[in-house]
């Protein structure tokens, strides 16, 4: 107790405020239809699972026609956090009740100002919203990402060529199969496993929308990067272990583990 | 119908020019007719390295474009029986390319020449895709070290899904040619030996051209290092080319050169 009243007489202030400009991507809604938007966010996830995770992003209506039924504001946010991102904030809405926003740890941003639809009661000022003041809790976002469908049925892609610098391949609901080697600068990415039977000098990613269960076979493990369900290790940390042998890589729990086959 | 080869690397200052020049020359030597066309637009050399600088009047641009004829811009090689050299423009770029008009070239060289050798530019750009669209079949020049053999890697992922080879289900057929080799800073661990660079690319080789000092003198001198064919360097090339029309050579320069009595007292260099 006394250590505590020493330490705050010390020290002064616990925190200060300071205007701090945060870049943010937008989420611009042009119509809903909670199925689609799902499922494309989905394939964007896929693709750059990099860029997805939990990234945040304001959800911007502006551009949503006025004659679409408005989204279920709960509905929106679970498709957003689904894929793995993290909305902190809305733009642009005239609709939705300003309590609700703020009971569901949204910050609103106004309407925006450039659209004509800038309803004059909007005169909320864009201003100092911390930015990653509401839900900051990727530890827990990240299950419900796995639980997205993953690797059902999908169809197994097989390459019998060396994936060159510069290629790109994804096998997207299924397993990835090169009987060749991946050179430095090729990026290999599956919903499911990756089996590689030459040397892995590239990037390799599996599980890429969430698959913790996915697993990465190689015959000798020379690469850049290799991750699970966005959890990754990068070549500083896969030289110190089985370095240019053959290894599997799987996730337990939210680490990444290799060993030799 | 000739065979279009490009002479290709992705990286830049590899050997691309000198290797074009020498495999375009010991075509012909073979009695095959050959061109070299110069694709570098706004960086023509390959004039430089074949010594007909003096004798550009035309150049591939203007047969794009019309203002001269192919016969007008050929010139025809003094030394060599059966070679001609197509010269870049030095006053455009790479945007005066365009890929109907190269196509028209090509095609009107292939009805004279057995064999076109394309010496491509540096990069992944339009000029280096131009060069390798139409290939029938593409020599990598590659240099023993780690940024020359990505580059090559990249450039070969392009060949298979850029040319129109690949776009019409076909392949590109790929050559491997190391150049700058090395053997005593391959042993010293300075160098990445063949076996290193035919793993990462896993393409058939070619040839090794070991580094050497008559291939600075040929560029200077405008002389393909093949018609020196007491070089190494030439001796190497005429292998290559040896190796390219099918037959079976083996591979030379691979190892350290023991120095003999006769150089070690008169000082000679290999």
């Amino acid at each position: 107790m006394s250590t505590l009243q020493n330490r705050e007489a010390k020290v002064g202030p616990l925190f200060r405020f300071k205007n701090a400009r945060v870049s943010l991507n937008e989420l611009i809604l042009l119509d809903y239809e909670p199925d689609r938007l799902h499922h494309d966010l989905a394939e964007h996830a896929g693709r750059l699972p990099s860029l997805f995770r939990q990234m945040p992003i304001l959800i911007n209506l502006e551009q949503l026609p006025d004659d679409v039924a408005l989204p279920s504001l709960e509905q929106l946010l679970g498709i957003c956090r689904e894929n793995a991102l993290n909305p902190v904030g809305i733009r642009g809405n005239s609709r939705y009740d300003s309590a609700l926003i703020a009971e569901l740890g949204l910050a609103d941003f106004g309407s925006g100002g450039r659209e004509k639809t800038a309803a004059p009661a909007e005169s909320e000022p864009v201003e100092a919203v911390a930015p990653a003041e509401p839900e900051s809790e990727p530890a827990q976002a990240e299950p419900e990402s796995a639980e997205v469908p993953h690797a059902t049925g999908g169809q197994t892609r097989l390459i019998t060529a060396p994936v060159r610098s510069g290629q790109q391949i994804y096998a997207a609901g299924g397993d990835l199969i090169v009987l060749s080697s991946v050179g430095a600068g090729a990026e290999v990415m599956a919903d499911g496993n990756i089996h590689i039977y030459g040397p892995l000098r590239g990037r390799a990613m599996a599980g890429v929308k969430g698959n913790s269960e996915a697993r990465i076979f190689c015959q000798s493990l020379e690469a850049e990067l290799v991750s699970i369900a966005g959890y990754f290790k990068t070549s500083e940390d896969l030289m110190s272990d089985h370095w240019k042998q053959p290894v599997q890589a799987w996730l337990s729990g939210t680490k990444l583990d290799t060993a030799p086959l | 119908m000739a065979e279009i080869i490009v002479v290709t690397s992705g990286k830049g200052g590899v050997g691309k020019t000198t290797s074009s020049a020498a495999i375009g020359t010991g075509l012909a030597l073979r009695g095959h007719k050959t061109v070299l066309v110069d694709f570098d637009v706004g960086l023509r050399n390959l004039d430089l390295i074949m010594g007909c600088e003096r004798r550009v009047v035309f150049d591939l641009v203007n047969v794009i474009n019309e203002e001269a004829t192919l016969n007008q811009a050929l010139i025809r090689d003094k030394r060599t029986e059966g070679l001609y050299i197509l010269p870049a423009s030095q006053t455009r770029d790479k945007d005066a390319l365009t890929q109907d008009g190269v196509e028209r070239v090509l095609k009107e060289l292939s009805e004279t020449f057995d064999y076109i050798v394309c010496d491509s530019p540096a990069g992944i750009e339009r000029g280096a895709h131009l060069a390798l669209y139409f290939a029938d079949t593409a020599i990598v020049v590659t240099n023993p070290e780690v940024s020359s053999v990505r580059d090559s890697d990249r450039i070969l992922g392009v060949l298979q899904s850029k040319s129109r080879k690949a776009e019409d289900g076909g392949q590109v057929r790929e050559h491997l040619l190391l150049t700058r080799y090395n053997p005593s800073r391959v042993q010293a661990g300075e160098m990445l030996s063949v076996e290193d660079v035919r793993e990462i690319l896993a393409i058939p080789l070619l040839g090794v051209i070991p580094e050497s000092e008559a291939v600075l003198k040929a560029s200077n001198q405008g002389q393909p290092v093949v018609l020196d064919d007491a070089s190494d360097a030439g001796q190497a090339y005429l292998d290559a080319i040896g190796r390219f029309l099918g037959e079976e050579r083996e591979h030379r320069f691979l190892e350290v050169q023991r120095k003999g009595l006769f150089s070690r007292v008169f000082g000679r260099k290999g």
